[in-house]
């Protein structure tokens, strides 16, 4: 292509150049809009569960008037395992809150940095150090957040002495 | 006298501790219960503990942080300490082991067998 054929398009740049970037700021925008509410449906799961098993709870834990000898019976043994799960399901709830922290903190960055208003000042070259910056950031997730719960089932976990 | 053991439950989940304290007064435990590392460590200064039953993953100071910081307390020196926590990963029950923790049980929990593991813990102790 001879230089002829592509200065008419480079002058022409200044305004059609901005419009990925706007498109890109308007991408970047609904993205921390859905990050941020996915965050605060987590948040109300969370406490839906601790509200449930907060109303649950005294009516395992008290001492019932025909209880003869402090002793667990079979079945207030089992639900005992099986309240636990509120505990089990709150840490990996918030964990996932913990990644979409992670995620919408980078998603903002990359909003502030492509504000309309600064937009003319983002060229390529920026916008590719931001992108890589975010990806090495979210690739590094998986190392720095370490998954509280491996035993994310209701059997009863092992015991051992050291 | 009252030989009626205490034991420090630590743990940042209401629900937990609620169970805890549940299934260890009806035994014939005291219970002491606080809700992190921090909380813990001021009760098991404040009170004679027999034992310690802590969570891991807590707010201020986690399990790991509070076995170390009752080590390096004379009079819990040989305490049991135990860990009750949804982490079963070997590496941190090497760094468990390394803290001075006396042994593991992973989350959820059984009530017997808690019960079993706490007594073994309090036998082999003798305190």
């Amino acid at each position: 292509m001879s230089d002829d054929a592509r200065q008419p398009a480079h002058l022409s740049a200044s305004v059609s150049d901005h419009a990925p970037i706007e498109k890109l700021h308007e991408f970047a925008s609904r993205l921390a809009v859905q990050v941020d509410s996915a965050q605060c449906e987590i948040g109300e799961a969370r406490e839906i569960l601790k509200d449930a098993i907060d109303r649950l709870m005294p009516a395992f834990t008290a001492q019932r008037s025909g209880d003869a000898q402090p002793v667990i019976s079979p079945s207030r043994r089992e639900a005992f395992s099986a309240l636990q799960f509120q505990d089990i399901s709150d840490q990996l709830l918030a964990h996932a809150q913990t990644r979409l922290n992670h995620l919408l903190s980078e998603v903002q960055t990359l909003t502030a940095a492509l504000e309309p208003s600064a937009a003319r000042e983002v060229g390529a070259e920026q916008l590719s150090r931001l992108v890589d910056a975010a990806n090495d950031n979210l690739a590094g997730l998986d190392l720095t957040l370490l998954k509280p719960v491996a035993n994310a089932h209701l059997r009863t976990g092992d015991a051992e002495f050291f | 006298m009252n030989s009626m053991k205490t034991i420090l439950t630590v743990d940042d989940s209401p629900s937990i501790r609620q169970m805890l304290a549940y299934v260890l007064s009806s035994n014939g435990y005291h219970v002491l219960e606080a809700a992190d590392g921090e909380q813990g460590l001021a009760l098991a200064k404040a009170n004679h503990v027999d034992l310690v039953l802590t969570d891991q993953n807590m707010p201020q100071m986690d399990g790991l942080a509070l076995i170390k910081s009752l080590r390096a307390l004379p009079q819990y020196a040989k305490t049991p300490i135990m860990m009750l926590t949804t982490e079963s990963s070997q590496a941190l029950k090497q760094q468990g082991r390394d803290a001075g923790a006396t042994g593991w049980m992973v989350k959820p929990f059984d009530p017997e067998k808690l019960l079993e593991m706490l007594r073994r813990a309090l036998g082999a102790s003798g305190t």
